[in-house]
């Protein structure tokens, strides 16, 4: 099999890879917001409901949530389970949002009283001084932290293929198994290496825009 | 807020559900399930001869044409989803698949998880090495103290583990046969056993294997490849080894043995 | 009646009392300056009257307009926002928004007040804008900053910062301006710059409160002059009877400590 049939089929998984990618951070930035504001809620019971949620998913391996979230329904109650990408797309989604949710807590936590104070003093409403504000300020010290997790993402999405979802990494096992050929597992590398280059490049734009005042 | 609500609910029932798991049949299953919905899904992964994607992506191979023959028997459109190999069970539990038919092995320890089809194919699992090695290793007596990659729960497991002279080996239990060869080609195991169809298919000349060889003069203990569905689908099974036995009546069977080299270990006649 | 009215405002911080019943009043246009040693509990009557904090017990008027009663039910957010407008507050750490420029700094409450959610046609939003851009370039002007609008506030010095700050609170046209200690976080050769901005508002009839440890310009800018000690108020008067004749004896340890100073 050739270099460029190989790439090919390789690009396919790749495909599955970037889709996983994007989804779930275009889901679990707003969804990590809403988490962090439970988590940091007043109301007792919704702070404390949050937290043990965020422990749990925190605090047990993706790989478990994406076998839970596919095979459970089947298994304990009978029910249809859900479409693969369906399932791996629900657990990335609830696992990165936890992840992010306790980073933007981070954030938000180290913004001083005294910012929250002015904007009182002005007569702002709590959503006026969170959103037109703090929530900046908190972007641009989350920004490092997040870029991390970002990263962690490209590759975690590799753990999609426990559930047989043709991400990139099983997309390479099925051309070894099929193929009796060894070398595209390692070539895939080079597609994860491209991926996280551009988005190195792309993390390091926004900190550097966003480093037009220092605080 | 709703949808975290929702979620830690099935989180928790899920949990609960874990510890009171098994038990309780619907009314809405074995042949009324499958038939109901017109597919069989069956269970593969990419294996050559049994099931493969050719020049131009189309699936085919020995099971493959053998599931669709089948399935036009039962009036039934099979359906192949690619499955992880070691979560089989699992997968045909949870019904994400109905059946699992991928050259499986038949092992009786499975027996209480799966039911299997009428044997159609005696395989046998080989030991390889390197070729470079080839020589050093004649019988069993000469293996003692290697180390030999297999795939976890297979039946080359079993011929291993059920070896005196090879019980003292270094074990290393591989998630699938593919890394067991893996292993052999890096050198971090000395013995790989994987079954015969799969070695055939495998090593030789024009694979990234080709330097791997089979050791003729070993024999461990043959094997048959069955087709595994869930335990209490006994209306279903029943009508598949119907099906099989027409298809290996009316030779249609033996003539797809041929087709994809199977003939020396096609089981039905 | 006085413009401002304060009456038996109690406070205290768990079981710690801070203010032990504070009464006062002021007119309008008056300055008055409040000093105390640390912990007398001044910076929290400034807060108290910017809710900031929540006296457990006492009134505060202005003009009279009830802003609070301890008697009344708790205030919901909407009206604690409406009766804080009465006050203007610049921080003893300035507290200005960092990602904005200075002119945003300023412009940015005014803004959300006339624009959020009321229904204004692209055209009306724009007008507005641009008046409150206006206005408060004109207070950047005021406080000498004109060729600093479009800068950054970690671009500017420590006493250019307090004095965006002072434009910022005087954007919203507070009926009572308060400082809190707004020199205590400048070198000592900035602190001129503040205490001019703040002559200057004098002239104008500006309303205030400062809460300061610079004797010198509470003597020679402020009309009354409250000494604050162990949460209540020890000594008021005219900074000619405070400083001049003091009748405490707490009163006099302190003047005397703060001129060693």
């Amino acid at each position: 099999m050739g270099f460029w049939e190989v790439t090919k089929q390789l690009a396919d998984g790749f495909g599955v890879t970037l889709i996983i990618f994007g989804i779930t951070l275009l889901c679990s930035l707003p969804l990590g917001l809403v988490i962090t504001f439970g988590s940091m809620s007043k109301f007792p019971p919704i702070k404390w409901l949050t937290k043990t949620f965020v422990w749990i998913i925190r605090g047990t391996p993706l790989m478990l949530q994406i076998i839970l979230i596919f095979y459970g329904p089947g298994l304990l109650f009978k029910m249809n389970s859900l479409p693969r990408m369906t399932a791996v797309l629900i657990a990335f989604v609830i696992n990165y949002s936890c992840y992010f949710s306790e980073i933007y807590r981070g954030g938000i936590e180290s913004i001083s009283k005294g910012q929250y104070e002015a904007g009182q003093v002005l007569g702002m409403t709590k959503s006026q001084i969170f959103f037109k504000i703090v929530l900046f300020q908190v972007v641009k010290r989350i920004v490092p932290p997040m870029g991390n997790e970002i990263i962690t993402l490209v590759k975690d999405t590799s753990l999609a293929r426990v559930i047989a979802v043709a991400e990139l990494v099983k997309a390479a096992e099925n051309i070894v198994s099929m193929r009796s050929i060894i070398w595209p597992l390692f070539y895939i590398g080079a597609f994860y290496l491209a991926f996280s280059a551009l988005l190195t490049v792309l993390l390091n734009l926004a900190e550097k825009k966003m480093n037009y005042y220092s605080g | 807020m709703k949808k975290k609500i929702i979620s830690l609910l099935m989180c928790a029932a899920m949990a609960m559900g874990l510890c009171s798991c098994g038990g309780g049949s619907d009314s809405d299953s074995d042949w009324d399930y499958i038939s109901g919905k017109g597919t069989l899904v069956v269970g593969i992964t990419y294996y050559e001869p049994m099931n493969y994607l050719d020049e131009n992506g189309e699936l085919t191979g020995f099971e493959t044409e053998f599931t669709k023959a089948v399935c036009e028997k039962l009036g039934v459109t099979p359906e192949f989803q690619v499955i992880e190999w070691s979560k089989k069970e699992m997968e045909l539990q949870s019904r994400t698949i109905d059946a699992i038919w991928n050259g499986m092995t038949v092992i009786e320890e499975k027996r209480d998880q799966l039911a299997f089809s009428t044997r159609y194919i005696k395989n046998k699992q080989v030991v390889i090495t390197k070729a470079e090695n080839a020589d050093k290793y004649t019988d069993t007596a000469s293996m003692a103290g290697t180390s030999i990659a297999f795939e976890g729960g297979s039946a080359g497991e079993t011929a291993i583990t059920s070896d005196d002279t090879l019980k003292d080996c270094k074990l290393i239990n591989c998630e699938a046969q593919k890394d067991a060869l893996m292993e052999v080609k890096a050198g971090t195991a000395d013995l790989g056993v994987i079954d015969y169809v799969m070695a055939l298919a495998s090593v030789g000349e024009g694979t990234d294997y080709s330097d791997i060889k089979i050791i003729e003069s070993v024999e461990l203990t043959p094997e048959e490849y069955a087709i595994g569905i869930r335990l209490e689908d006994t209306e279903t099974l029943a009508k598949i080894n119907g099906a099989i036995d027409e298809l290996a009546k009316d030779g249609t069977l033996k003539v797809l043995a041929e087709k994809y080299g199977l003939s020396d270990v096609y089981a039905l006649g | 009646m006085a413009f401002l009215e304060v009456k038996g405002v109690y406070k205290s911080f768990g079981k710690t009392p801070v203010l032990k019943g504070i009464d006062f009043t002021m007119d309008k246009g008056e300055v008055l300056a409040i000093i105390g040693s640390s912990g007398s509990g001044k910076t929290t009557l400034l807060r108290c009257l910017n809710f900031l904090e929540t006296p457990d017990k006492g009134q505060i008027s202005v003009n009279g307009d009830k802003l609070f009663d301890s008697e009344e039910p708790p205030y919901s957010d909407r009206e604690k926002r409406e009766k804080r407008l009465h006050f203007g507050l610049v921080f003893q750490s300035f507290n200005l928004f960092p990602q904005k420029s200075v002119l945003k700094n300023v412009s940015l409450a005014p803004g959300l007040h006339e624009t959020s959610g009321k229904k204004l046609t692209k055209q009306e939003k724009k007008e507005i804008l641009k008046r409150i851009d206006d206005n408060s370039r004109r207070l950047i002007d005021m406080v000498g900053l004109s060729e600093k609008a479009d800068s950054y506030p970690c671009q500017l010095s420590g006493g250019q910062q307090q004095r965006v700050a002072i434009a910022r609170a005087l954007a919203l046209n507070p009926d009572i301006l308060c400082f809190d200690e707004p020199t205590s976080a400048l070198d000592p050769e900035l602190t001129g710059e503040v205490l001019k901005v703040i002559r200057e508002l004098k002239t104008s009839d500006r309303t205030m409160i400062v809460v300061t440890h610079e004797m010198n310009f509470a003597r020679g800018v402020a009309d009354k002059v409250i000494f604050m000690a162990d949460g209540i108020i020890e000594e008021y008067g005219t900074p000619d009877e405070v400083f001049g004749a003091p009748k405490s004896e707490k009163t006099k340890s302190f003047l005397e400590k703060s001129l060693e100073r």
